[in-house]
């Protein structure tokens, strides 16, 4: 048999749904004293399936302690059965489960798996360049208008219709966790790492407006003022005031 | 091609469990062994610690996922960001397994045995060459703990990786628990295995413990080295003399102290072995 024939036969053995080796596959094998080739080929079998969810496991920890045993188990398996790995790293494999998930129509539990998955790319996200305090306080005074800004590449922005932020703190603080439930609005949670540790934070519904607009719709710092203008009495204020948090807490970087 | 690489001393696997005890201890290991894949990641805290502990001690990258005897072309990607973390790292050398890892459409995520024979010989080496070339230095392969034989190879394991560094100029990493693995698995003498290797070419030594089945050995690295191992690593040393050697522990981690009191027993046997300049790396 050529190499490449032979290494389809083991992959498709490995993701397929048979633990027992076809005979065409087991004749090719040799076993040895005491371990025959079936039994061998079930090592590489139960190892693929035990890594895969070894590391969901370590990736959707509050998601596992939300569900329980038996519940995770059954839609790692799920999802195992319906999911390839494409990518060298194990640390992609959970990148899909939200979605797989909100197949299913559980948009509640989605949202929770997305909050925890956004945990894990803001962990291992590139720094970027943080703009800093220094910086404005050094910009010229020409420069403020056409300012645009953009998120840091930890950033990441979820749109939360449901009370995901507070299963996952109060699972992770190991406190009384609350029946999973609606919010009366949807709001927007941040979540971000500054100095190596991830933070989050829902933001008020005027703050997540304003950020959108800068640093997704491409306002300039002139635009914000012109847009807060309908709603405040002083604008620059109301701006200088949000755009010193955004960038106390380490959330953008400077655009264009 | 780079210069030949020194002879590091004894090292440890570098793993996040001792992150910050080795910053704030410093503890007397020569080097440390970095799984490559755990900084192909855009910033954060691994390569915050992988920075700082290389300001203090020699590393090597260790690769799981080169899948050089793979189906599928040699992922580009993959060797680029490999190539720009030795650029990082400056690692003594850059190591990987001879097996597959990646089939024909799909990850597999596991280091897979190859069939030893012409066909792939030509294929892995024709592959080791495209990797040398991207980056650089000659490319050092592991032997590989396995659980099943091809019945149409016309090579053992040996002759194969001996063949495979006269084609390619390629280096052995030698794990000799892997070589007492495979060998109980398919009933072969370990000696052979090792004896067998060319004398200039094992760059590297591995030294892990592994799971007792009764019928079947299976390398977990969750346990300390077996008396069966440290006896061949003994044979080993008075065969190849000083060999840098890296102890690895990938589960059930316990104390830092636990594993460096393991190391100072294969300092303790090579110093035995070979006499006291064996120690100095």
């Amino acid at each position: 048999m050529r190499l490449t024939e032979w290494q389809c036969q083991v992959e498709a053995y490995l993701l397929g749904a048979e633990a027992a080796p076809a005979a065409d596959l087991l004749d090719s094998l040799r076993g040895g004293p005491t371990l025959n080739a079936e039994d061998g080929m079930l090592i590489y079998y139960n190892a693929y399936r035990s890594r895969f969810k070894e590391v969901l496991r370590e990736d959707y920890a509050v998601l596992l302690a939300w569900l329980g045993e038996d519940e995770f188990e059954q839609l790692l398996d799920d999802y195992l059965h319906s999911t390839r790995s494409d990518h060298f790293s194990l640390r992609w494999l959970g990148a899909r489960l939200p979605a797989f998930i909100e197949q299913s129509g559980d948009g509640a539990l989605a949202e929770l798996a997305k909050v925890e998955w956004a945990f894990t790319l803001a962990f291992d996200a590139p720094q970027g360049e943080p703009l800093t305090l220094q910086d404005m306080a050094t910009l010229p005074a020409e420069a403020w208008p056409a300012l645009r800004l953009g998120l840091l590449p930890s950033v990441q922005w979820l749109n939360c219709r449901h009370n995901s932020m507070a299963l996952w703190r109060t699972i992770k603080n190991e406190q009384d966790v609350p029946a999973s439930a609606p919010l009366d609005n949807p709001a927007v949670c941040l979540i971000w790492r500054l100095d190596l540790v991830t933070r989050f934070r829902l933001l008020e519904p005027s703050e997540a407006w304003a950020l959108d607009g800068m640093v997704h719709q491409g306002w300039t710092f002139a635009q914000l003022c012109e847009e807060l203008g309908a709603f405040v009495e002083a604008p620059p204020v109301q701006a200088a005031t949000w755009l010193k948090q955004w960038i106390s807490e380490g959330l953008l970087q400077r655009e264009g | 091609m780079a210069a030949t690489p020194p002879f590091l001393g004894y090292g440890l696997g570098l793993r996040s469990a001792y992150y910050s005890e080795i910053l704030e201890q410093r503890p007397p290991v020569d080097w440390f062994e970095v799984v490559s894949e755990n900084y192909l990641v855009g910033g954060g805290k691994a390569l915050y610690f992988l920075d700082a502990i290389g300001e203090q001690y020699p590393l090597v990258m260790h690769g799981v996922s080169l899948s050089i005897g793979g189906p599928h072309p040699l992922d580009r990607d993959y060797l680029q960001q490999l190539k720009q973390l030795t650029e990082r790292v400056n690692p003594a050398w850059v190591s990987d397994h001879l097996c597959w890892s990646r089939g024909n459409a799909h990850q597999l995520h596991d280091l897979l045995p190859l069939p030893y024979t012409e066909e792939s010989l030509e294929h892995v080496a024709s592959r080791v060459r495209q990797v040398q070339d991207v980056l650089q230095r000659p490319l050092v392969l592991e032997n590989v703990s396995s659980y099943v034989r091809t019945a149409d190879s016309t090579f053992t394991e040996w002759e194969f990786l001996t063949a495979l560094t006269e084609a390619t100029g390629c280096e052995l990493l030698l794990d000799v628990n892997n070589v007492y693995v495979s060998a109980f698995n398919h009933g072969f003498e370990p000696w052979d295995f090792i004896s067998a290797l060319p004398l200039d070419r094992v760059r590297q030594l591995h030294l892990a413990g592994h799971s007792d089945y009764g019928n079947c050995l299976i390398d977990t690295h969750d346990q300390p080295v077996c008396d069966p191992v440290w006896q061949l690593y003994q044979r080993t040393l008075e065969r190849f003399g000083p060999v840098t050697t890296l102890l690895e522990r990938d589960d059930h981690f316990p104390p830092l102290a636990e594993l460096l009191e393991e190391l100072l027993k294969a300092r303790t046997l090579a110093a035995t072995v070979l006499g006291k300049e064996s120690l100095c790396a």
